[in-house]
This record gives structure tokens, C-alpha cells and sequence, in this order.
């Protein structure tokens, strides 16, 4: 066994201090500001309630098989995600490096998200948003430059200072957690911060069903619109949505399962973790629906004319609701910045951790190296969406690594596992010794013929889009169509590029402890 | 709430929390007979 992957006092490997600790940590991984800011507004643009029919057979036929097989091939291996397609296939290693690597580029700016969570945590009491909160947000806080033009998309300008010092505290949160290490840090975590969400997002949602114009905001979230059905885009939304909220390709999930002991019911956990995840997000959409009604009753307006998502929603459209609420004000905001914070840090800690399990298999190194470098360089890169650009770069980098990044991945593990090595029945038997729900026919046929199938669709269906110029489905900001494109060549298509060479890089290095890893687990 | 409304509401709720809540007794069943083993 590498001994860097040793645990300094006992010596043995890694591992959860309990199974029910990698379940609350697993579904604090996959729940995440997706499930809040993203699921309520794709369920309401694509068909409403309607939307719950794609969104069931995706679940069924694309999120929980993936879930299931990166549980599988991470408990098998014991290994990251490098090492596990390196034990594969030699040739395969530089996919391992790819998730990860497009991992450390989303925990850049995810973190700097975390900042503004706690900022505006802070700006609850009071309100200090005052009355026009998307002037407040986008200039009096971020200080954004002009996007819409090229000169102003490239003016980085200066470090902002209000966005620094958030973004700093959520950086010392994720280090110390990090450093702790697997069971005394992201479980223990886990274990007190996803009880909490849960808590704090159940009074949110009693709260806004409780405000006049609730039931407004939930008639249009759920009132089924089946013609949308026939709409190949909506399809699309439902694989999208599945595929992003349940933390697929990040790699995260071949990590944590690693960490696992040998006996462990691995197709129940997944079940529990796959419909918590999706359960959270329903929950959460009839809390967001339901508040959005309330403010388009006190405006005057209709629900369309309210109902954002991302960075939108959370940040200039949920402090409407706060001020506008007639009592309990700022601990509402604390509740849902709260709540924000939370699925977010816990998801943060996650995807940090399945490329600190790559590099300290990879080099040999111990935790602590391992957490410093990969802290380090990400803090450092994390300072260019504190600048005046920031948004614009978060927003361009997080499209693109998303839609050109992780679905492509997370095809290529798909038919790098089922097609070309042909390890399905290899990892199914796995699966079935050691749990109680049995993966049959159903799992091989999702993960051989629908999942591949659906994910080429969605890329080709992406492109499509990107080329007939109908971006407003992607962006967080709803500005991205008003980017330059050397924006979006440089930092959009650079950027996954770039995670494209540096695994391909790693991959080629020849010193490779994990070779002894995977011969020893063989023996 | 309209009545198509709560129906997509029930399904939903039924679907997804439903389906939770059997995995766990699931899960629960698995621990109980790994103990008694």
C-alpha cells in the first residue's frame, strides 16, 4: 500500500468512521447550490410539473446507474479516480486526471460563490441591499465591469476587497476541514451540517408556503404543461439537471466509495443518496416557488417576471423576498444564505477531496503536502473572480467546464467501463456481493445503451445550441450571449483545454506509486 | 392550488420522498441482519 495514503496515527488507509457517515457526506456532496438556485427554474421552464415525468426516467436510467457504477469502481479499487482507470487500462489514466483536474477548476470559483454566501448572510441583518438589490449586488458589491463589451469583459481591475475577505474565511473553513482529513473532517462535518440544511431549509419552505401568493408561485411551478414533453430540449434539461445534482464525473464518488469498508451495501447507499439528493431539490423548489409567488403578489406581476435562477435568483432576487416579508426578516436571509453556505461548503470539501486522493496516490504525498499545494494554487487562482471581471469569468468557465467538461468525462467513463475494457459484468458482480438491492438488467441496460446514447445527445445538443446563438438556457447571469468571444475562446474553451493537457501531462509522468497499490491489491 | 397542480405535487412528493424512505428501511433491514450475523 502507498503509505502516503496512511492514516499518520494507524496507519491504516483513509477510511469513513462509520457507513452512515459516507451516506451524509455523499449526499452533502451531491447536494449542493444546484438543488437550491437550479432544479426550482429548470422544473418551471421545462413543463412544470410535467417536468417530473423526464426527470424520473433520467434519474432511473442515467443518475442513479452512473451513481452506482462510480460506487462501484472506487470500492473496488480502493483507489482515486486516476489510479482506478489506470488499473483499467494504462492508456485510460489521463481520464481519471481529467475529472480531477476539471475538479480543481470548479472549486476556484465555487468557493468565491461560499464568499458571497457568507457576505450576504451578513447583509441580512438590516437588509442592506437597500431597494434596487441587483444594482447593490452586481456594482455596489462585486463592482463589475461593463460585460457587455469587449474592454469591459477583459478589465479585470483590482482586487475587491468586500469579495476577498468572505472568500478568505470560506477558504480557512474548507483548509482546516480538508486537513482533518476523511472521518475527523469532511464526516464529521457532514454529520452536523447536512442535519442542520435540512432543518433550516424544512422552516424556509413552512415559512413561504405560509406567505400570501404561495399557492400563485406553486400552481405555476407544478401545473403540468405535457405538451413540453414532445420538446427533445426538455429531455435534454431532465439529463442535464440529474447528471450535474448528483456530483457525476467530478470523480468525487470513486473517492469517497475508496474510503469505504470492504463490506458495505453499495447499491442502497446509492439509492439513498440518489433520492435524498433529488428529494432535498423538490423541497427546495416549493420553498424558492412558493416565495416567488409571494413576491410576484406584493409586486403586482406575474410569476415570470420574478422567477430567475443561479446567481440571479440567490443573490439579487431572494433579497427582494427578504425585505419584502412582513416580519423575521433577517432570519430568513440568515436561514436561506445559510442554507446556500452549507450545501456548498459540503459539496466544496468533496470535490477538493477527490483531487487531494489523485495527487497523494499519484506523488506519494501525505495529506497535509497534498492539502497545502492543492489549497494553495486553487486560493491563488480563486483571486481572479474577486476582481471586477469575476463574475464574467465565473460564469464563462463554469458553462463551459460543465458543458464541454464533465458530460464529455462522464461519457468516456461510461464507454471506456462498458464498451472498451468491458468490465459492466466485472463491476455488477461486484455490486451484487456486497449489497441487498441486486443490479439486473435494468442497470445494464441503462448504463450500456441509454446513458451513452443520451450523453452524445446532449453534447451534440449543446453545440447546436451554442452555434445558433441560444445561450440563455446556460448562463448563471443570463448575460453570456453578450460576451466577447475571445472570452469565451480564452477562458471558455481555453479553459477546458487546458484541463485536457494537464491530465494528459500527469498521465505521462512515469513515476506512478499507485502502480504498487494496484499490484499489491491484486496479490 | 389547482387540482393538476397538486397532482404533479402528490406525484413528486410520493415519487421521490416515497422512494427515499423505502431505501432507508431497506438500508436499516441490511444493518439489522448484518448484526444479527
Amino acid at each position: 500500500m502507498s503509505s502516503a495514503m496512511q492514516d499518520d496515527v494507524t496507519g491504516a488507509r483513509d477510511q469513513w468512521g462509520t457507513k452512515l457517515g459516507f451516506i451524509l457526506a455523499a449526499m452533502g456532496s451531491a447536494i449542493g447550490l444546484g438543488n437550491i438556485w437550479r432544479y426550482p427554474y429548470v422544473v418551471y421552464e421545462n413543463g412544470g410539473g410535467a417536468f417530473l415525468i423526464p426527470y424520473f426516467v433520467a434519474l432511473a436510467t442515467a443518475g442513479l446507474p452512473i451513481l452506482i457504477l462510480e460506487y462501484s469502481l472506487g470500492h473496488r479499487s480502493r483507489q482515486g479516480a486516476p489510479a482506478t482507470f489506470h488499473s483499467i487500462s494504462e492508456r485510460w489514466e489521463w481520464l481519471g486526471w481529467w475529472m480531477a483536474a476539471i475538479s480543481f477548476v470548479i472549486c476556484t470559483y465555487y468557493v468565491v460563490i461560499l464568499g458571497w454566501c457568507l457576505s450576504f448572510i451578513y447583509f441580512s441583518f438590516g437588509q442592506q441591499w437597500g431597494e434596487d438589490t441587483g444594482a447593490f449586488f452586481i456594482g455596489d458589491y462585486l463592482a463589475t465591469s461593463d460585460g457587455a463589451a469587449p474592454s469591459g469583459f477583459w478589465d479585470i481591475g483590482g482586487i475587491q476587497l468586500k469579495v476577498l475577505v468572505p472568500v478568505v474565511i470560506a477558504w480557512v473553513m474548507v483548509y482546516v476541514l480538508m486537513q482533518r482529513g476523511i472521518s475527523k473532517g469532511i464526516e464529521l462535518a457532514s454529520r452536523i451540517l447536512l442535519p442542520t440544511l435540512i432543518v433550516m431549509l424544512i422552516l424556509i419552505v413552512i415559512r413561504a408556503v405560509t406567505l400570501d401568493g404561495a399557492s400563485t408561485g406553486l400552481n405555476v411551478l407544478f401545473t403540468p404543461d405535457f405538451g413540453a414533453l414532445r420538446d427533445p430540449g426538455v429531455w435534454v434539461a431532465a439529463y442535464g439537471q440529474v447528471f450535474f445534482s448528483l456530483s457525476i464525473a467530478f470523480s468525487i464518488m470513486i473517492a469517497y466509495s475508496s474510503y469505504l469498508p470492504r463490506k458495505t451495501d453499495l447499491s442502497n447507499s446509492g439509492l439513498i443518496v440518489g433520492l435524498s439528493n433529488a428529494g432535498f431539490e423538490f423541497l427546495a423548489a416549493i420553498g424558492v416557488f412558493a416565495a416567488l409567488g409571494f413576491l410576484a403578489v406584493q409586486n403586482d406581476v406575474a410569476v415570470n417576471e420574478v422567477a430567475q435562477s443561479g446567481v440571479v435568483l440567490a443573490f439579487i432576487v431572494f433579497p427582494q423576498v427578504i425585505s419584502t416579508l412582513p416580519g423575521l426578516n433577517a432570519v430568513f436571509g440568515v436561514l436561506f444564505f445559510g442554507c446556500l453556505f452549507f450545501a456548498g461548503i459540503t459539496s466544496m470539501v468533496s470535490i477538493l477531496e477527490c483531487v487531494v486522493a489523485a495527487i497523494r496516490e499519484k506523488f506519494d504525498m501525505s495529506r497535509k503536502a497534498a492539502v497545502n499545494w492543492i489549497c494553495g494554487a486553487a486560493a491563488v487562482i480563486s483571486l481572479l473572480y474577486v476582481t471586477r471581471g469575476g463574475l464574467f469569468y465565473l460564469d464563462t468557465i463554469d458553462h463551459f467546464v460543465n458543458a464541454y467538461g464533465l458530460v464529455v468525462a462522464g461519457l468516456f467513463e461510461v464507454v471506456l467501463v462498458v464498451w472498451i475494457s468491458r468490465r459492466l459484468a466485472q463491476q455488477r458482480d461486484h455490486l451484487n456481493a456486497t449489497s441487498y438491492v441486486k443490479m439486473g438488467p435494468w442497470w445494464t441496460i441503462s448504463l450500456k445503451f441509454v446513458t451513452p446514447i443520451l450523453l452524445t445527445f446532449m453534447i451534440v445538443y449543446g453545440i447546436w445550441k451554442e452555434i445558433d446563438g441560444d445561450f440563455e438556457h446556460f448562463p448563471e447571469t443570463g448575460r453570456y450571449s453578450e460576451y466577447p468571444v475571445s472570452g469565451l475562446i480564452v477562458l471558455g474553451a481555453g479553459g477546458v483545454a487546458l484541463t485536457l493537457l494537464l491530465a494528459l501531462a500527469l498521465s505521462l509522468n512515469s513515476r506512478a506509486p499507485h502502480d504498487q497499490y494496484v499490484h499489491a491489491r491484486q496479490e | 392550488m389547482d387540482t393538476s397542480a397538486i397532482i404533479m405535487f402528490l406525484v413528486g412528493a410520493i415519487g421521490l420522498w416515497g422512494g427515499l424512505i423505502l431505501a432507508i428501511i431497506n438500508y436499516n433491514r441490511m444493518a439489522r441482519r448484518e448484526k444479527s450475523d
